[in-house]
């Protein structure tokens, strides 16, 4: 059967339309990169340097504009450097990044998280960072300078080993950012209870050292506003709002119950506590600091009852922005996110976790992120360039400016572009203090700790008062957190007899 | 002459399976192999060496006093069974639905397949916040398991409706007419009739059903993450977290894979047995 002429210019458009699709997937994946270079249109650059990182313009447009800012700059002062991004998802990224090891083609410079930056050292997967900063002609001081000396504390102690047995540390990374858990108060539930009440005024910045009580600044609590548990029982109780039927309108605190490790180790550290020992080898939790500070949380919940029921599909975060909650447990980084999700809202302010009665003062816990150069780098010279120059004044400057993002290095928060952002997102103005207030976070094997130890503190805070009457899951709060180190004491077993198994290969190859 | 036609002939079918054999057997079954010999190994990608650890990875898996392959099973278990009979209590009254449905059987037989179109973690995400509004079934340990094979369900209901569909059409209309005159009830048609003709399609619905709950994986690390209280930790989700979590475990996370494999194989095997064994028509 012929086709009539109209069937015709129609699969003619069709087919018309498939190419154009697949031409344009074609040329967006950058496939055609090699063609268009051979027929001499686009510049070549000597050195292609593959970059990964999770941050994506697809989650995020600013994302797109902060790589596109780095890019232009980058490239443009080392034009024999063309960098290629490449976006792997945090989720995926362990997996990624052990597929590209054994196909041989990992990124040249990689983001890498605090959660596996240590992990992937002991496994001989990044390049030793040491002998490049020493050749660095940088002096200490200026902005390209990226030792040790231009970084907050914590966010430099993410980045190298302990430097046992007489060996100097190896570091491995350059800090790229910093965080740190705080408490996220509601500025606007506060400045309303202040009106008739001393002491939560008490907790706001003043304009100026005089203390006059027209000069406090709404937009401002003090960093360290919290003086105790005690002092947060307190205000928490005042801050929780019921209703005719004693149902919780507004909560003094919300506690997730599956946030288990997570939201138990910065209160843990204002005890003067630790999660584990500096060298991962041993929990450190099951101590009477730790058995003292998931007894004064599980209390928060059902003694003090400032807290709404535990809800795994309502994440504290969820109820602070729909301002339904006087103070939550959050990150430092988690204002940005705030604004946005609540079309511009910023009345809130950050503090560090006010100290636990074995505490000696207002403390968190803190974590970086950083970029590293993997050990199969083709081009240390170039991976080098760019880790300098985003992990320098320049870096944390673009990061700030696109991504709202505080830095990790000292001559940041010195400079006319942090005033400015303190100026547009006051809530901003305590993130240095809390930083540099916080202990390190466990440093590795984040996900199998917390796989051990969440399931047991989510019990105890869920079974407390059968707990304490003797009828609960556990004979008491004490044996639960003894479990629970001992079972985390296994994972750093392990983990601790694989490192010196991979070491010992290591020797082998070498040998 | 004859007989090279005849190797001709009988080669052939081997070169049309032979594409997609070699992608079986490279995917399915070389994969397989490497992670079998894994299993055997202390074995980790990024450094790229292994030891071998023999059985040790499985004899860790069941007897380690730190192991959860138990406790995994057990949920996984108990997930299997509510997801079987959830399916086939929900799948084929749907189907019978259907069919006698004179009008808009198509809309009905294809709204009740989109879940089956639509992405797992779409799904999960959807039902989490349903379970959270209404119930907070996600919140207790009790009720948390039973609320995933809900979703499995109804995730699978549509899928396993249409199967049944297929195995009611081909039903003789005659078997049902024959009944009638004999003065069978519409329960005594489908006890006698309907059930029996449904065997094969039964087993299928059952034995896919079976392993696919066995390896739920997408909604427990969207919405619970074995939680609370470790209540819907089940294997594919130990799996995961050993292989991909914790440094070094992918040996022993091989293992716990291939003692799935184990379990599955058994279970499928006896239920084949089972219902081969007995003639229900010819």
């Amino acid at each position: 059967m012929a086709i009539l002429p109209v069937a015709r210019l129609k699969l003619l458009a069709g087919i018309l339309l498939a190419l154009f699709l697949v031409g344009g997937i074609v040329a967006r994946a950058g496939l055609t990169r090699r063609w268009v270079v051979g027929l001499g249109l686009e510049q070549t650059r000597g050195v292609e340097l593959r970059v990964w990182d999770w941050w994506s313009a697809s989650t995020n447009e600013e994302y797109g504009d902060y790589f596109a800012a780095i890019e232009a700059e980058f490239e443009a002062r080392n034009p024999d450097i063309d960098i290629v991004y490449q976006v792997v998802p945090f989720g995926n990224y362990v997996q990624k990044l052990s597929t590209a090891m054994v196909g041989d083609t990992p990124p040249d410079v990689f983001q890498s998280s605090v959660y596996w930056a240590e992990g992937f050292h002991h496994r001989g997967m990044l390049r030793p960072l040491n002998d490049l900063l020493d050749a660095d002609p940088a002096v200490p001081g200026t902005p390209s300078y990226v030792g040790e000396s231009a970084y907050l504390p914590s966010a430099w102690r993410h980045n190298h080993t302990q430097g046992r047995g007489g060996k100097p540390p190896v570091v491995y990374g350059i800090p790229q950012i910093i965080d740190a858990s705080c408490l996220l108060w509601n500025l606007d539930i506060l400045q309303a209870a202040a009106v008739e009440d001393e002491e939560i005024r008490a907790l706001f910045q003043r304009r100026d050292d005089d203390g006059a009580e027209g000069d406090i600044d709404w937009t401002r609590i003090r960093w360290d506003a919290i003086e105790s548990w005690d002092h947060f029982r307190r205000l928490t109780r005042k801050l929780t709002v019921r209703d005719e039927e004693g149902e919780i309108t507004q909560a003094g605190f919300v506690l997730s119950s599956s946030s288990g490790a997570g939201l138990f180790s910065p209160w843990l550290a204002a005890n003067g506590g630790r999660f584990q020992d500096a060298a991962g080898t041993r929990s450190m939790f099951a101590s009477p600091n730790g058995i003292e500070t998931v007894e004064f949380i599980a209390r928060l919940y059902w003694v003090d009852r400032v807290c709404p029921p535990f809800r795994r599909q309502m994440t504290d975060s969820e109820l602070f922005k729909e301002r339904h909650a006087a103070v939550v447990a959050a990150g430092t980084w988690s204002g940005k996110d705030i604004t946005r999700d609540t079309m511009g809202w910023t009345h809130f302010g950050k503090t560090a976790f006010p100290p636990g009665p074995s505490g000696d003062g207002p403390s968190t816990v803190t974590w970086g992120n950083m970029l590293v150069i993997t050990q199969r780098c083709e081009n240390v010279d170039a991976a080098w360039r760019y880790v300098k120059f985003v992990g320098g004044l320049e870096g944390s400057l673009l990061r700030s400016l696109h991504l709202g993002y505080n830095g990790p290095r000292f001559d940041f928060y010195a400079t006319e572009r942090w005033q400015q952002a303190l100026r547009q997102r006051p809530y901003l103005s305590n993130v240095k203090q809390i930083c540099l207030a916080g202990d390190k976070l466990r440093h590795t094997e984040i996900i199998a700790v917390d796989h051990q130890a969440n399931p047991i503190v989510e019990s105890v805070l869920l079974h407390y008062p059968e707990i304490i009457d003797g009828q609960g899951p556990y004979p008491s709060v004490e044996v639960a957190m003894k479990t629970a180190a001992a079972n985390v004491d296994n994972v750093y077993r392990r983990y601790n007899e694989q490192v010196e198994s991979w070491l010992a290969l290591r020797e082998q190859a070498r040998d | 002459m004859a007989s090279r036609a005849l190797w001709a002939q009988r080669l052939l079918p081997y070169l049309y399976i032979g594409p997609a054999l070699t992608v079986a057997c490279v995917f399915s079954f070389v994969s397989m192999g490497i992670s079998m010999w894994v299993s055997l190994h202390d074995f980790d990608a990024f450094a790229g060496a292994s030891e071998f650890v023999g059985f040790d990875n499985y004899h860790r898996a069941l007897y380690s006093d730190d192991s959860y392959f138990w406790l995994a099973m057990r949920h996984t278990a108990v997930y299997v069974v509510l997801s079987v009979c959830g399916t086939l209590l929900t799948a084929l009254p749907l189907a019978l639905l259907c069919l006698r449905a004179k009008v808009g059987q198509a809309l009905f037989r294809t709204l009740y397949f989109l879940p089956s179109i639509t992405p797992g973690v779409v799904l999960a995400l959807v039902f989490y916040h349903i379970f959270g509004n209404y119930g907070q079934l996600l919140d207790n340990s009790w009720t948390a398991l039973p609320a995933l094979s809900l979703l499995g369900v109804w995730a699978g209901a549509g899928y396993n409706m249409v199967i049944f569909l297929a195995g009611l059409t081909e039903i003789p209309q005659l078997l049902y007419d024959a009944a009638v005159v004999d003065g069978a009830n519409r329960w005594q048609q489908f006890r006698h009739i309907t059930l029996p003709m449904l065997r094969n399609t039964l087993v299928f619905v059952t034995v896919m059903t079976i392993i696919g709950s066995f390896q739920v994986f997408t909604s427990v690390y969207i919405m619970t993450s074995g939680g609370p209280e470790r209540s819907t930790e089940v294997i594919a989700y130990s799996i995961f977290v050993n292989a991909f979590a914790v440094a070094g475990q992918m040996g022993y996370a091989s293992a716990l894979a291939w003692l799935l494999f184990a379990v599955i194989f058994v279970f499928v095997f006896l239920q084949m047995r089972v219902f081969r064994s007995r003639r229900i028509y010819d």
